[in-house]
């Protein structure tokens, strides 16, 4: 018996010893990359010495980069590192327009599809090698390989022969684009494309060092074999837990970059990031919604535009929504100021078209001031279409309404808030429905919901390719609607040259489709972030990615 | 006792065979696929991915594929991670959620037992009844809550420790704490009544009547008896702390094994949905088969192998 607790002691005792070593190797792995956030958080003292000797910027990234591939990381956590340390041809200005960064110049043919881009004699990679036309063409080819698999290649569908290839119907040598000599980088689209320059400041766009990659494919995955072209480079990557960039002395454009360091956390929970940034281990975070009421008025909150809008969806081939004015009955009946002021208290702006704020015409106007409020609360008009569309259906009841929507609290409360509004102007008593994420997306793209919540975010600055969605058959479409007249438009849109006429046509679009109302608009996204006093410079497009080349910290 | 284990064993191996099955299947009876997000699903894109994941195969052919990846305990790369294996996740993710788990697990059946035995020796006074009051406290605030306060007062508020990441020694004192109040109320309660239990066994007034001292008594005779519960319940709480809280890992930002669970179901992210499972039901198995053996050291009127016989 003695010896059995004896044995028990023993065992306590061995765990004791395990975890302890356990501790040892974890503290000392992430030891080298850890250094400075563990001086930050030691001491006050400590940490603003570090700061007056060198500028380390410290934000948080939110989770583990996807990948630090380009033609692999296609979303936001794999982007807001990737921008910073990769350079494409263009990059976005502090006007969010897209101006010449590896390219020194940019030739563009007359009739508007073949690009010929000059790269910076001075162009060059971290470790040094010259950034070459034939990086750009590996690094697309790369992306184009329907056996990389990149979720990205879509947006090169513009290049002539590039659908082809990733759709496997077609040979790598058709693909359009080619490096005539080391420095000179030509691409022909299928059609004149306004937007082009816009689209390669996406960073499935950015180079890839041919050298580095072909000797070792898995070159991304850790910081000591990374390879990068942009205004920082990747000093460590502790994978799940912290990556950091210091100024890479090789960017062309390295005297305009002020940071030396820049340290991302990765803390997935924003009131965690939000007690980080309170004890002074965060310069910028996130705001979390429990909060965002009290922090309104904060002079360290910064709001800023993101191209895309919160929108629902009808399916136009389930009744009653099968009735035009029965769509548009249900659209007039919602209150946009009221869902910004009351239900989202985020500070966006309502929509009332569906093209979003920030694309400015040829005549220097604003789209969405031109085209003006093409659907905003009417008690009155909505009574009187739902009126209308029961009679041409010969309905004596609406048939059952349900508002499906995706489990998440800000999600639920918005279709509390049209609920209720169905209910006071239209007498209809709407049903809610909550559906776990996954099955959502998948169900509502086999049509299986009435009435059902949505987003869409710019993939790049041109109000096409928010309007496009809605062509027949688009992945994108999903309320089975499906119009000619629409569908001609888009593609019009598509081939025109001259610009003042292609915003005419959209604007055509735009104002066709809130008439026809397969969808109805709620409010245009914003970003919202706190930056510590002194933090300057930090760039955030309405399309694009987050920048870092001008950021400064004092 | 050698047969009993042996029987263990491939019952252990029948039982993950059967989770690991019910998992595949029920995982590919929920609608959504890894490719379902709200911006792109252009139909070459998706027809690329699948066919890179296998995914585009007969369900069949993937069933016994994903058998094979348990046998061999190679699960292949995750869907939302492409640059990393499932087994990769795991070896990282696994040993923090140890180490945190190992240190939570001690801190809890230290001061649990403890306090459960000086409440029921000081039985009605003002230690039983702090020390209940603390249980009770220590039971019905969720953890989340706990980390949330603790971060507010200790990092935000004092800045004494630091809020949050997996850095520094520092930073594992607020997620342990966190983690353990709970367990800590739990076992102090079970300590406690079945301490007051056995404290009133003939044997323990035999012991006394023989004059040995009180803290013999307790630590050699009635601690003993009165932790049968706390080893019955230990079994699962190790398995649970010891292979992550998703939860607390992910309000101190601990890259542990716990998220991996929770957002793959999310995502979707097959291998890494039945990598984690299969490695879980594993742990869980071989925890309750340690506890039964346990069992037997403690307590000896169990006899494992006659039990069996017997059967």
């Amino acid at each position: 018996m003695k010896k059995w607790l004896t044995f028990l002691m023993v065992a306590m005792l061995a765990l004791v010893l395990a975890a302890c070593t356990a501790n040892k190797n974890a503290g000392k792995e992430p030891g080298t990359t850890k250094e400075p956030s563990t001086n930050e958080g030691k001491s006050e003292g400590k940490s603003e010495e570090v700061v007056a000797a060198e500028k380390v910027l410290l934000l948080n990234n939110g989770d583990e980069p996807t990948s630090f591939d380009p033609s692999i990381g296609f979303n936001a956590v794999s982007w807001s590192a990737l921008n910073n340390i990769m350079e494409g041809l263009t990059r976005l200005d502090k006007d969010h327009r897209a101006v010449e960064a590896t390219a020194e110049k940019i030739d563009i043919s007359d009739d508007g599809l073949t690009y010929t881009f000059t790269i910076r004699s001075n162009a060059k990679w971290s470790n040094g090698d010259p950034v070459t036309a034939g990086d750009f063409v590996f690094a697309w080819k790369h992306m184009l390989n329907p056996e990389t698999a990149s979720p990205a290649a879509f947006l090169a569908y513009f290049i002539e022969g590039a659908e082809a290839y990733n759709n496997g119907d077609g040979s790598v040598d058709d693909i359009a684009i080619e490096a005539k000599d080391e420095k000179t980088f030509i691409v022909k689209l299928t059609s004149p494309n306004e937007a082009f320059l816009n689209i390669i400041t996406n960073p499935s766009f950015f180079p890839i060092n041919e050298k580095v990659a072909t000797a070792n494919p898995k070159w991304h995955t850790e910081a000591s074999t990374f390879v990068g072209n942009g205004p920082f480079k990747l000093m460590s990557w502790n994978h799940d837990v912290s990556f950091e960039f210091g100024k890479n002395e090789h960017y062309w454009d390295a005297d305009v970059v002020k940071l030396d360091k820049v340290h991302w956390a990765m803390v997935n929970d924003t009131t965690t990031a939000y007690q980080m940034y309170q004890a002074n281990e965060l310069d910028v975070t996130g705001v979390p919604s429990e909060i965002a009421d009290q922090l309104k008025d904060s002079d360290e909150l910064r709001v800023d535009d993101q191209a895309g809008l919160y929108f629902y969806r009808f399916n136009t081939s389930m009744e009653p929504f099968t009735n035009k004015k029965i769509r548009q009955a249900f659209a007039f009946s919602v209150d946009q100021e009221e869902i910004v002021n009351f239900v989202t208290k985020n500070g966006e702006k309502p929509a009332h078209g569906f093209v979003t704020f920030g694309f400015i015409g040829p005549d220097g106007k604003e789209f969405r001031d031109t085209v003006g409020d093409l659907v905003s609360f009417n008690p009155d008009k909505a009574k009187q279409l739902l009126e209308e569309g029961m009679k041409e259906e010969g309905y004596t009841e609406l048939p059952k309404v349900t508002i499906t929507y995706s489990t998440s609290e800000s999600h639920q409360k918005i279709a509390i808030a049209l609920q209720s509004k169905f209910k006071e102007i239209l007498g209809v008593d709407a049903e809610l429905q909550n559906v776990e994420g996954g099955v959502f997306l998948s169900e509502q793209k086999e049509f299986k919901y009435q009435m059902s919540r949505s987003s869409f975010l710019h993939d790049y600055a041109d109000p096409v390719n928010a309007l496009e969605s809605f062509i027949t058959g688009s992945s994108m479409n999903r309320t089975t609607w499906s119009n000619a007249e629409y569908d001609k438009l888009i593609s019009d849109i598509k081939n025109e040259t001259d610009e003042n006429k292609r915003w005419e046509l959209l604007k055509q679009a735009d104002k066709l489709l809130m008439e026809e109302m397969p969808v109805f608009p709620l409010y245009f996204y914003n970003s919202t972030s706190l930056e510590k006093p002194g933090v300057s410079g930090i760039l955030r497009h309405p399309v694009g990615y987050l920048d870092l080349k001008y950021a400064d910290k004092n | 006792m050698a047969i009993y284990i042996v029987k263990r064993f491939f019952m252990m191996i029948a039982t993950i065979l059967i989770i690991a099955t019910l998992t595949f299947f029920l995982m590919h009876s929920v609608p959504g696929s890894p490719f379902d997000e709200e911006r792109t699903s252009n139909p070459t894109i998706q027809a690329n991915l699948e066919k890179f994941y296998k995914l585009d195969q007969p369900t069949h052919v993937q069933y016994f594929d994903y058998l094979k990846s348990i046998a061999t305990f190679d699960f292949g790369p995750s869907i939302k991670k492409p640059n990393e294996t499932v087994n990769t996740l795991l070896a990282r993710g696994f040993p923090i959620s140890f180490e945190l788990g190992m240190v939570t697990i001690l801190v809890a059946v230290i001061s649990g037992i403890t306090l459960g035995t000086l409440a029921a020796l000081r039985h009605n006074g003002i230690i039983d009844y702090s020390a209940m009051a603390f249980a009770v406290i220590g039971i019905s605030v969720p953890n989340f809550v706990l980390a949330t306060v603790l971060i507010q007062q200790f990092a935000v508020n004092w800045n004494l420790l630091p809020p949050a990441t997996w850095s520094s020694r520092m930073h594992m004192i607020l997620p342990t704490l966190a983690l353990a109040t709970g367990p800590t109320a739990i076992i102090a309660r079970l300590t406690r009544s079945s301490m007051l239990e056995v404290l009133t066994q003939d044997y323990i007034k035999m012991a006394r009547a023989k004059g040995l001292s009180p803290v013999r008594i307790v630590l050699r005779h009635a601690l003993r008896n009165a932790l049968m519960p706390v080893v019955t319940i230990m079994g699962t709480m190790l398995a649970g702390i010891l292979t992550g809280t998703f939860v607390i890992e992910k309000i101190f930002a601990i890259p542990g094994m716990g998220k991996y669970f929770v957002e793959s179901i999310n995502n979707r992210d097959y291998p890494v949905i039945m990598g984690s499972t299969v490695f879980y039901s594993a742990f869980l198995v071989f925890m309750l088969f340690l506890v039964d053996i346990v069992y037997g050291f403690i307590d000896p009127r169990i006899k494992l192998h006659r039990k069996e016989g017997d059967a």
